[in-house]
């Protein structure tokens, strides 16, 4: 009340051209196109494979089922993670928002290392059969989708500790979010179509 | 009272002042780099759209050399080999052709287009991201060089010879044409960024001028397409990772897995931007502005969207062929489908245009760019009547079965064009349709990109080359097609399938003449910005000069 009896001016709102936003948005769009296209002539192969009635994963390859579902929860907990990230900046906590981003970082590392983890125990070989060449190249292109994502993450956590961001300009944290999302959309996708249905 | 002069400096020491001026300080004064670190540092939008303009209008003259190449060996059908030592190397030189023209020439010429125009159109400072505008430049830069020198150091996109290419070479043209991929991807998500959030308060996306619409709706459809082709490429050097390729890295499979990008309908999406250009540049001719933009809008948002065409690809089909859904991709009823809407989208913006030019009520100004758009938009209605010619077949076959007799000449004619060197002219006819409506927008856009005007008496005489080149190159290929002339010149076998071989070579001649002649349009395109750029920077547009 005093502050508006001695007249402090109100600060302006920031301009807000969502242009950080807009830019994840067509670029997670590029990248969604980017999974569709693979998954697409991933299924074609193996649905010619199997009405053929020869094998899809080849014989010799192990791919059991816990790595990817340990990995596919701990990608839809990181949800969570996110939205806490930008609910509490949004809030103007701060501390909040980084320990928030920290943690999806973490299940983001966590996903990292489970899938190098199936990697070994796969025994798949890129020249033996088109599924281990499909395979890898899903699941090593969703690797490097995690990657970018996780740099995204942090220097949105660096630009917040340096108080970029607050409840007047989430931009960066909700950009951050939308493309985290799609990283673990495109997750639960590749468990579904090359774990489950194998 | 008023203080006109400043106090002297010991007077105000004796008043015990600090008198250092603002102007001096200890440290060192920031001048900004010129030369080559200018370029290499740039994130003026300007400077880079002009780099991306000089650049992808040399590739382009690069392209149409290989393809004055490829001219000369069919000159002669079956003749053997003369300018290529083997199939593989025409099949190399084949591939190359067709990257280095669209990928390398048209789309970024028109991105450069858009980097340096978009702003001034829209009234803003500058590009959305102008960092990831230069990193998109030399990423797509690199990539073009990299895959030009890799394709001729026995690399190309594959190959149909046993031994014939070096693998690492081949890997790098894979490689290298993705990262061509990912710049134009990079450069394309700027533009669009730029016009979804650089208007200025109150202009909504209608309100924005014919080349910005064409270039959201051009981007949004490449948003769309190029990364269906950057997964083809991944997938292509995954399989090459093993020490035998399996399916998709073999053989000639990498060029198979993106032939779809130089294809109907996907190869008109390379060419949206020639609709807003020709727009802008046939009203200024007329002295008027474009009226009913809703309707114009529609149709080149509607022209973008058929010509989507990262699903047409072969690896999507069964190989199967008694699979339910063997032919879900190469569809005939698709096709054609996709073929007559985009033919129906053309026909209509002749019909705006037609519109414009009588609601001005004057006869156009006769410029250089306004002869190139009436080309332009020429070559662009042959190319889609090419394209629905290429589709008519199954549609033939019905009349076919009700009588034979009478159009069985027609008929024979009509039987396999999809195979034939007519998809080559449709590709011509739409590719060299968009480089004229660029160059075009070149001479349009002059004074706003280079500073200068071009001189439009040398204009008009690169108009004449230009134009005489393309549809030469275009209609002869198109022509070769009803004649059983095979689609791909390094297939030998088809050789012999060719009707009246006589004058196949002599149309194929009549097409060598046509790459000459765009040679030497570009050339002389080419010196005309060099002298331009030799004179006083002028502050004025010139006349009928569209923002």
């Amino acid at each position: 009340m005093a502050d508006i009896a001695v007249g402090t001016p109100l600060a302006a709102p920031l301009p807000r051209q969502r242009t950080l936003l807009v830019g994840t948005v067509f670029g997670t769009a590029a990248t969604l196109m980017y999974f569709a296209a693979l998954l697409a002539v991933y299924l074609r192969e193996r649905a010619d494979a199997l009405s053929g009635g020869g094998e899809w994963i080849p014989s010799g390859a192990n791919i059991q089922l816990a790595p990817p579902t340990v990995a596919a929860w701990t990608m839809l907990m990181s949800v969570v993670t996110m939205q806490w990230a930008v609910y509490s900046i949004a809030r103007d906590d701060r501390t909040h928002a980084i320990m928030a981003t920290a943690l999806t970082t973490l299940f983001g590392l966590s996903v990292v290392v489970t899938t190098s983890f199936q990697y070994t125990e796969m025994g798949l070989v890129a020249d033996e059969s088109i599924a281990a060449v499909l395979i890898y190249a899903i699941s090593g292109s969703h690797l490097v989708m995690i990657a970018i994502g996780l740099v995204f993450l942090l220097l949105m956590a660096f630009r917040a500790l340096a108080g970029q961001y607050s409840s007047r300009q989430t931009d960066g944290f909700v950009a951050a979010s939308i493309y985290w999302y799609a990283v673990v959309f495109v997750y639960v996708v590749i468990w579904t179509a090359i774990f489950v249905l194998k | 009272m008023t203080l006109t002069e400043s106090r002297p400096e010991a007077e105000a020491v004796a008043a015990g002042d600090d008198v250092r001026p603002a102007t001096q300080s200890s440290a060192p004064q920031w001048t900004p780099p010129t030369g080559l670190a200018r370029l290499l540092s740039t994130g003026d939008h300007l400077t880079i759209g002009q780099m991306y303009v000089v650049f992808s209008l040399v590739l382009s003259g690069l392209a149409l050399t290989l393809g004055m190449l490829i001219g000369i060996e069919q000159a002669d059908i079956d003749g053997g080999f003369g300018v290529f030592s083997n199939a593989n190397e025409v099949f190399q030189v084949f591939g190359l052709y067709r990257t280095t023209l669209i990928l390398c020439g048209l789309v970024p010429l028109f991105l450069g287009l858009a980097t340096a125009l978009i702003p001034r159109q829209l009234d803003a400072s500058s590009v959305a991201f102008p960092r990831a505008a230069a990193a998109a430049f030399y990423t797509w830069l690199v990539g073009a060089v990299t895959h030009i020198v890799a394709t001729f150091s026995y690399g190309g996109l594959g190959s149909v010879q046993a031994g014939a290419a070096r693998e690492q070479s081949v890997e790098l043209s894979v490689l290298s044409l993705g990262l061509i991929g990912v710049g134009l991807l990079v450069g394309s998500g700027v533009v669009f960024t730029t016009l979804v959030t650089q208007r200025p308060r109150g202009m909504d996306l209608l309100q924005m001028p014919a080349f910005s619409w064409s270039m959201l709706v051009a981007t949004g459809v490449w948003l769309f397409s190029l990364p269906v082709l950057l997964a083809n490429l991944v997938i292509s050097w995954v399989d090459m990772r093993g020490a035998n390729a399996l399916g998709f890295g073999g053989g000639g499979a990498p060029f198979e897995q993106v032939a779809w990008a130089f294809d109907a309908p996907q190869v008109f999406a390379w060419t949206i931007p020639l609709l807003g250009i020709t727009a802008e540049v046939f009203t200024a001719a007329h002295r008027s502005s474009p009226k009913m933009f809703e309707p114009i809008a529609f149709i080149v948002g509607a022209f973008g969207f058929f010509s989507f065409g990262a699903w047409a690809q072969s690896f999507f089909d069964s190989p199967d062929p008694n699979a339910v859904d063997a032919h879900i991709v190469t569809n005939e009823v698709l096709f054609t489908a996709f073929a007559l809407a985009i033919a129906l989208m053309v026909a209509a913006y002749g019909g705006w245009l037609a519109f414009n030019a009588y609601s001005a009520g004057q006869r156009p100004q006769i410029t250089p760019q306004f002869a190139l758009v009436v080309v332009s938009g020429a070559l662009l209605t042959a190319a889609v009547v090419a394209g629905v010619l290429r589709v008519a077949e199954p549609a033939l076959g019905v009349l076919r079965e009700a009588d034979d007799d009478i159009w069985r000449g027609f008929f024979d004619a009509m039987d396999d064009l999809e195979a034939s060197s007519l998809v080559n002219g449709m590709m011509n006819l739409a590719v060299l349709g968009g480089l004229l409506a660029a160059v075009a927008g070149l001479f349009h856009w002059a004074p706003r990109l280079l500073g200068r005007p071009l001189n439009a008496p040398l204009g008009f005489l690169s108009v004449l080359p230009l134009a005489g080149g393309a549809i030469l190159v275009g209609a002869t290929d198109v022509l070769g097609g009803f004649f059983d002339q095979p689609r791909r010149p390094f297939e030998t076998a088809g050789i012999g399938q060719i009707d009246a071989l006589g004058f196949v070579e002599a149309l194929n001649v009549i097409g060598l003449i046509g790459y000459i002649a765009v040679l030497g349009g570009l050339a002389l395109v080419a010196l005309n910005v060099a002298r331009s750029l030799t004179l006083p920077a002028s502050t004025e547009a010139h006349q009928g000069e569209g923002v």
